[in-house]
């Protein structure tokens, strides 16, 4: 690698003008920001997570702002795979750039079905399989730090798809390389270092979290060295592209995680904030660069 | 509905109306131009890296070249807010959400509480005909609105008691449409006050801890009756009354 890293970029075959991909949860299915037309600058757009049946997501109150992050438990609120094709994927076919579909299960068959049902559909091209999530009974961070549970899910999902997929791992608990290397010894075309911290915020006058399920997925672009010690660690282990997620909020923040090992870069907590976050960061690295 | 965008809106003036509470107008034609009564803007309350979310206030009023905002100072992100001077210059996205329903010629019963009121001006100035009832704590809760009728708990303005004392048959026969908007409490009190043939007349303005504003994060969701969520950002903040689930909707203690 060349230093400072290239903004454009090869991923999976394809040309990137922009590194930036846009983070499960935080894009919906590209509807909103086709509505808004704020997709310049957007390398790629992830879907929100896509699970077999429906899910409600969980009773709110399902944000919680602290002082320097957001404590999030929606809890992979979504219709449901069969609704998800039918519905919404056709008109995620608008979309100007790159779009991948995120899917969890409950169970280790649940990702394989879910893909499975998925490749009916010709508007994406991969997956991104959330093992990972820190808001579900389910399904969730106890099977992303069991390098023999990714190992199964990855073999799974690639019997059933020739579409590259990444896996998205779990900061919380386990060996996040060991769970890289599992996912990639099951088929996986690239990891996806990382998903939300554990968090919590405890009111002291009662002593009760404000969030339902008491913990939940913590971002902040405080977590920016966790990310980038992730990806470095990951990246220097496995041969697939890591696309990152977590801490980014300005353009030199790309760029670092784009130094540590990272292909792509996803972008969450930030887009929610500027829906223009892609331009944006796009904007600040060329002036960086020059490129 | 018009398309919300980002805008840098220049701060046109800035006054502490009650205790806490501060009004603030900026300049924005494309906002002032396209924002219909009981939609929102998402304030950035720094250009800094925190907070990371925006703070979402709904709009008073409109103004010449603008819109005016009225906001309790609650937390960290309304207190940078509250120091905002003329001539700062602060990202705004919005027009947002979906504001109340209105039907030409519709005569329309307000009943508010507390800070909840804030945002009626606009709905008032858009209407041919209007009652406005407002409810507070105390005189240092109650919103300035053109004309209304007050009442506190503590008796410090107005008549003494709750804003369902004001609730007559007679308000409720009168409207064609009546539009809720304050704490959870005092919204589900005056709902289970208004009988059930006037119900399907009545739009609440909802609340939530939001994310994203834009609909996108799914964090604000707002339950709806017959199960599941309905965002709050997106699909509202204005809502028919008998779409809520209110029992749930108190549950989760917004």
């Amino acid at each position: 690698m060349s230093f400072p890293p290239a903004i454009r970029r090869k991923f999976w075959g394809h040309d990137f003008s922009s590194p930036v991909m846009l983070a499960s949860g935080t894009a919906g299915f590209g509807e909103e920001l086709l509505d808004l037309k704020c997709l310049s600058g957007v390398g790629a757009v992830v879907s929100k997570a896509v699970t077999l049946k429906p899910r409600e997501g969980n009773l709110p109150p399902r944000l919680l702002e602290t002082p320097f992050g957001l404590l999030n438990s929606i809890g992979l609120a979504n219709p449901g795979v069969h609704h998800v094709l039918n519905c919404i994927l056709p008109a995620a076919a608008a979309l100007p750039c790159p779009f991948l579909i995120n899917v969890a299960g409950e169970s280790v068959d649940e990702f394989a079905d879910v893909v499975n049902i998925l490749e009916d559909s010709s508007v994406h091209i991969g997956y991104e399989i959330n093992v990972s999530c820190p808001n579900v009974a389910e399904g969730g961070t106890a099977f992303g730090v069991d390098p023999e549970v990714v190992l199964r899910v990855a073999q799974g999902v690639s019997r059933v798809t020739d579409r590259p997929f990444s896996v998205k791992l779990t900061p919380n608990g386990g060996d996040i390389v060991q769970s890289a290397e599992a996912a990639v010894e099951g088929g996986a075309s690239a990891v996806t270092v990382c998903n939300t911290f554990l968090g919590m915020h405890i009111d002291w006058k009662t002593g009760k979290s404000v969030i339902r399920r008491k913990v939940a997925g913590y971002t902040s672009p405080a977590l920016l060295p966790l990310v980038v010690a992730k990806v470095w660690q990951v990246s220097n282990a496995v041969s697939v592209p890591v696309i990152s997620s977590g801490g980014v909020s300005r353009g030199e923040d790309v760029l670092q995680l784009l130094a540590a090992g990272a292909q792509m870069v996803q972008v969450g907590t930030r887009l929610m904030r500027r829906p223009f976050a892609a331009s944006e960061l796009m904007d600040e690295m060329k002036k960086l660069t020059g490129e | 509905m018009t398309v919300p965008r980002d805008f840098d809106c220049v701060v046109k003036h800035r006054e502490q109306v009650l205790c806490g509470v501060v009004k603030t107008v900026f300049d924005c034609a494309e906002i002032a131009s396209h924002a219909l009564p009981g939609q929102f803007v998402q304030i950035e309350p720094s250009p800094d890296v925190f907070p990371v979310t925006r703070r979402p206030i709904t709009i008073n009023r409109l103004t010449g070249n603008g819109f005016e905002l009225l906001f309790d100072v609650v937390g960290s992100g309304t207190e940078l807010m509250a120091q905002m001077r003329p001539g700062d210059t602060v990202r705004v996205l919005g027009p947002l959400g979906r504001g109340w329903a209105i039907d030409p010629g519709s005569s329309w019963l307000l009943i508010g509480g507390g800070l909840g009121a804030a945002g009626f001006q606009f709905l008032m100035n858009s209407v041919d005909s209007v009652t406005v009832l407002i409810g507070a704590s105390g005189s240092d809760r109650v919103v300035p609105l053109d004309s209304c009728r007050v009442i506190t708990e503590d008796g410090s303005a107005g008549e003494k008691g709750l804003v369902t004392a004001l609730i007559s048959e007679e308000l409720l026969d009168g409207a064609d449409s009546i539009a809720v908007c304050g704490p959870v409490a005092m919204m589900e009190a005056v709902w289970n006050t208004i009988p059930e043939k006037h119900r399907r007349k009545v739009q609440v303005s909802t609340e939530s801890r939001m994310g994203c504003g834009w609909g996108v994060c799914d964090g604000c969701s707002i339950p709806v009756s017959g199960g599941g969520y309905k965002k709050c950002c997106r699909e509202g903040p204005v809502f028919p009354g008998v779409e809520i689930d209110w029992k749930r909707w108190k549950e989760a203690g917004l």
